[in-house]
């Protein structure tokens, strides 16, 4: 049976630790195939434990207050918001670009992780690539329904109508996000649900029920895993993985270009497309902190979804987040520098304006916080990366109320300054749409597979391979006891 | 072979075999077993394995796929396919002007052709993938063996398909044996039938036609006309909550929805109707009741005038034609009729008809506000040719071009404009003139939002001018032009 550093105590082992000449493992405690297979199949086959049924429970119902608000939204109008002269781009838009951000994770993990062969994402690609999916449904539910008529909002599309007979305007980035959010979101749905064919074969396998069994037969179109299927399938994995790769930079790129093509101080920049991909791989990862470290714990999945991976996650968090403190220092430099009178207000007016809480809510949370992970006790504490990643959540929320509210608020004309205040429709909206995210989430735990299982024994095998090699390269003895097979 | 128990249904005859399948517990096993075979001349033949076995494809013959081709093929079509619907929809077919930016392919084209080169791609490979593969297949041989059920999870598998070239049923089995794999099972025929049952049929095809009938519905209604008002499933601002004039509301103790002019403000445009300047008469010689008249109420702004109800022709048209006449003044007729035809008219219109209609005994000044002089002269000459003389004529006759035509084409509708030279256009004072140019008369439209009125007065000196000249004798020629004159015959 092929099994991966069999030398070490799971319980003892710290693979957070990189000994010279020797990989760490990815996975611990002894795995093997069938393992692997057992512990993360039995996710779903289990009854769930008590706190999914809570946790279920309370999502599920804000959801349906989030679904019933909108509703009342389409009944009674966009006036049940805040939305008021001259911030008429508030939270929908704030939590559009929150939740798109977010949605940035789980492409990246899949595509540009595996463009860099970096085998630790296969333990957590999948989650993410779900969380991505989930985040991008809320995100375009906001657009949708600030469009004032959302039963009209297929007129973003280029669609041929007999009454309107006329066409959209290409030239604005309203429409680029149309398109950009539109691919993102539907490539990244196929490349999920690629990437999970081979394992809801594995649940179709499994499957006690004649019931069960057809409805993953069904989902897995009859996979088989032979190898003439894997060749192509791994061919087609390796162009989606570099095709999402641009194009999950180029999303929030665009997304930024619906800011950064505007005249408006604050907005126009051109720093803002890497700023906001940034920021976006920035809270993307938070949340995957942020929803991995509870659910570890209670589908003990620790072997899979190892300190080393979160270890990993919050390196990253660290480096985004630290880009992300640059680029808030940069526009404060470029407002200096330029000597651009409105620049300048806009920047003060930012940090020591009406909005002055907003700003330093986000600083602390956003470029301070993430600081915490430079120390390794912080980045292996899982206690303390979860809180680091809820402020880190916090903090983005607000980087993007700070950049949609205070330039609008105050523009080139003091006649129209105003001050934005939410009402109660605009603050419980954003708390329901956490609950259509978590309800979807709960589903995919306990429905989908949530951890990659071929990817990850293929990793096994690979290491192994590597291990193996490096062994006979050493001269050592080094006892993994396979057959020998012809390398 | 023991464990695999093909279902005895109808099926009399035993289920043909397909293949062999042999099992490993491991790649590398796998792999060697792999190899011999293909050593051997087989070529149909397949490994199933929970992961990409690495090495596999070398060890089985399986050429590479010309999927990356296939995907290329439709990142092109995305690209050109954006950018030619860009270039049709914003360059050809619905060319608008936003901030002065260009038509066509642009550098704003860029990012919807970057985004569905993606999409196009994506879903090629995605799809292409399944289609090079065969999927889905949901009913396969293989599946008939409950062993097979572990090549998702930890076991590896090794088929070799009866269909080969060099099959022998005896020797494939010999060949895998010597690999000495975990199992090793004849593969049989799913004997289970491949068509839907009967009733899942009938069910599907009962939803998909009772799917089809809301689209049959609205097609029905889109294509079709009816008497019936149209359904408003979303409101949109067909009905808005608000009041219009003349309508009653609780907001205010008097019940009306129209506010009276606050005391003591005067509002935009009032003043100049108080200057005969602006009126062609003049308003301080009117009592208090007169200007409580509509005349009065619908002179206040003359540009945000509609001229549609007070121009309406219905009751000249109401007239009898014998009177449509160059010396007939239709609206007279109109005026005279008005109580007699309550149904025809209705009162708002009959309201604001007097204004164009009946010509109304106002104080008309008789001296022009501006100088009679050769500035303005030439002034109200220039308007009186660009405006007025297309139907009245160069010289006043009522014979311009408009009014030649019209004639010529003998239609009942048309009512002729007015000769200057009749007697009771000479005789009017140039503040009635002045009124008729800036409210209209009879089927002549309103002039007020065309000219200034400066350039009204103008022309009615001009007017004056041409009146006078076709009344003239040689004594009102000074002396020193007489000899012109005579140059001029």
């Amino acid at each position: 049976m092929a099994t991966i550093a069999s030398s070490y105590n799971p319980r003892e082992i710290d693979n957070t630790n990189d000994i010279p000449g020797r990989r760490a493992p990815l996975i611990t405690g002894n795995q093997t195939y069938t393992s692997v297979t057992e512990m993360v199949c039995r996710v779903a086959e289990d009854p769930q434990p008590r706190i999914w049924w809570i946790l279920f429970g309370f999502s599920s119902l804000t959801a349906v207050m989030f679904l019933s608000l909108i509703a009342f939204l389409i009944y009674k109008g966009v006036g049940i918001w805040g939305n008021m002269s001259p911030v008429f781009w508030a939270w929908p838009i704030v939590n559009f670009v929150f939740w798109v951000g977010i949605g940035h994770a789980g492409t990246l993990i899949s595509a540009i992780l595996f463009l860099f062969r970096q085998n630790w994402r296969t333990s957590i690609n999948r989650a993410a690539e779900a969380m991505t999916i989930f985040a991008v449904i809320c995100a375009g539910i906001y657009p949708g329904i600030h469009v004032g008529r959302a039963w009209l909002a297929f007129w973003l599309l280029p669609y041929p109508s007999l009454n309107l007979w006329m066409w959209p305007q290409f030239r604005s980035p309203l429409l680029w996000d149309v398109f950009a959010v539109g691919t993102y979101a539907s490539t990244s749905l196929v490349f999920w649900y690629m990437g999970m064919i081979p394992d809801l074969a594995t649940y179709r396998d499994r499957s006690k029920s004649p019931f069960r069994r057809m409805v993953y037969s069904l989902l897995c179109l009859g996979w088989t895993g032979s190898s003439r299927h894997w060749l192509v399938y791994e061919k087609a994995y390796t162009i989606l993985a570099a095709l999402a790769a641009p194009l999950v930079l180029s999303v929030h790129t665009v997304v930024s270009f619906d800011f950064a093509v505007s005249q408006l101080p604050g907005w126009h920049t051109t720093i803002f497309p890497p700023y906001f991909v940034a920021g976006a791989i920035f809270s993307g990862f938070a949340m995957v902190v942020t929803l991995l470290v509870p659910m570890r714990k209670i589908y003990k999945l620790e072997n899979l979804i190892t300190l080393r991976h979160l270890d990993n996650m919050n390196k990253i968090i660290l480096a985004t987040g630290s880009l992300v403190g640059l680029a808030y220092g940069t526009e404060f430099f470029m407002a200096w520098y330029s000597q651009n009178q409105y620049e300048s207000f806009t920047f003060i007016n930012r940090a020591f304006g009406p909005y002055w809480w907003a700003y330093w809510i986000m600083v602390t949370c956003n470029v301070i916080s993430p600081q915490l992970f430079w120390f390794k006790w912080m980045r292996t504490n899982v206690v303390a990366m979860w809180v680091v990643s809820i402020f880190v959540n916090i903090g983005m929320w607000f980087e993007r109320f700070v950049i949609t509210v205070t330039s609008l608020s105050r523009d080139f004309l003091p006649a129209s300054w105003g001050y934005y205040n939410p009402t109660m429709y605009d603050g419980l909206m954003f708390f329901g749409s956490f609950g259509v995210f978590m309800t979807l989430y709960l589903l995919f735990c306990k429905f989908l597979p949530t951890i990659a299982i071929s990817e990850v024994k293929g990793v096994m095998a690979a290491s192994e391979h590597a291990a193996h090699v490096e062994a006979e390269l050493l001269g050592e003895a080094h006892g993994h006891g396979h057959h020998g097979a012809g390398h | 072979m023991s464990e695999h128990k093909p279902r005895k249904t109808s099926e009399p005859k035993p289920p043909r075999s397909t293949g062999w399948v042999a099992e490993f517990s491991n790649e590398h096993a796998l792999l060697e077993a792999a190899r011999k075979v293909r050593d051997s001349g087989y070529t149909k033949t397949d490994a199933f394995t929970p992961f990409p076995v690495h090495g596999i494809d070398e060890a089985l013959g399986i050429k590479p796929t010309i999927l990356p081709f296939i995907v290329l093929c439709a990142g092109t079509t995305g690209l050109l396919t954006a950018l030619l619907m860009q270039w049709w929809m914003n360059g050809v077919d619905y060319k608008y002007i936003i901030s002065g930016k260009p038509f066509g392919i642009t550098p704003a084209s860029i990012p919807v052709s970057f985004e569905l080169t993606i999409l196009f791609s994506a879903f090629t490979s995605v799809l292409g993938m399944l289609a090079l593969n065969g999927l889905p297949r949901l009913s396969n041989p293989i599946f008939t063996n409950p062993r097979f059920d572990r090549a998702t999870d930890d076991r590896f598998f090794l088929y070799v398909d009866a269909g080969d070239r060099y099959y022998n049923r005896e020797s494939v089995k010999e060949l895998l044996s010597s690999a000495h794999p975990e199992s090793l099972d004849e593969v049989m025929e799913d004997p289970s039938p491949t068509t839907l049952p009967r009733p899942i049929w009938l069910g599907s095809l009962l939803l998909v036609l009772a799917g089809l009938i809301p689209a049959m519905i609205v097609l029905n209604m889109r294509a079709g006309f009816s008497d019936l008002p149209r359904w408003h499933v979303f409101f949109d601002m067909d009905f808005q909550p608000k009041k219009k004039p003349q309508q009653t509301t609780t907001i205010f103790a008097d019940g009306r929805t129209m506010r009276p002019q606050v005391e003591g403000t005067i509002a935009r445009g009032q003043l100049t109707e108080q200057d005969p300047f602006y009126l062609g008469w003049d308003p301080s010689k009117v009592t208090l009741a007169e200007v409580r008249n509509p005349i009065l109420v619908s002179t206040q702004d003359p540009a945000a005038q509609d001229p549609a109800p007070a121009q309406d022709p219905a009751p000249a048209a109401d007239s009898p034609k014998s009177e449509v006449v160059v010396e007939t003044k239709p609206a007279d007729a109109a005026t005279e009729q008005k109580p007699a035809d309550p149904v025809a008219v209705p009162p708002a219109q009959t309201a604001a008809a007097p204004a164009a209609g009946a010509v109304p005994n106002l104080p008309w000044i008789d001296r022009l506000p501006i100088a009679a002089d050769e500035e303005h002269m030439k002034l109200g000459r220039t308007k009186y040719e660009i405006y007025c003389s297309t139907c009245h004529g160069y010289s006043g006759f009522g014979d311009g071009l408009v009014a030649q035509r019209a004639a010529s084409l003998l239609q009942d509708t048309w009512t002729p404009p007015s000769s200057l030279h009749l007697d009771r256009v000479q005789k009017q004072p140039v503040g009635q003139i002045f009124h008729t140019i800036s409210k209209g008369q009879g089927k002549m439209a309103s002039y007020a939002s065309s000219l200034t009125p400066k350039e009204r007065w103008a022309i009615v000196l001009y007017v004056k001018a041409l009146q006078r000249s076709r009344n003239a004798t040689i004594e009102d020629v000074p002396v020193e032009d007489r000899s012109k004159l005579s140059e001029a015959k």
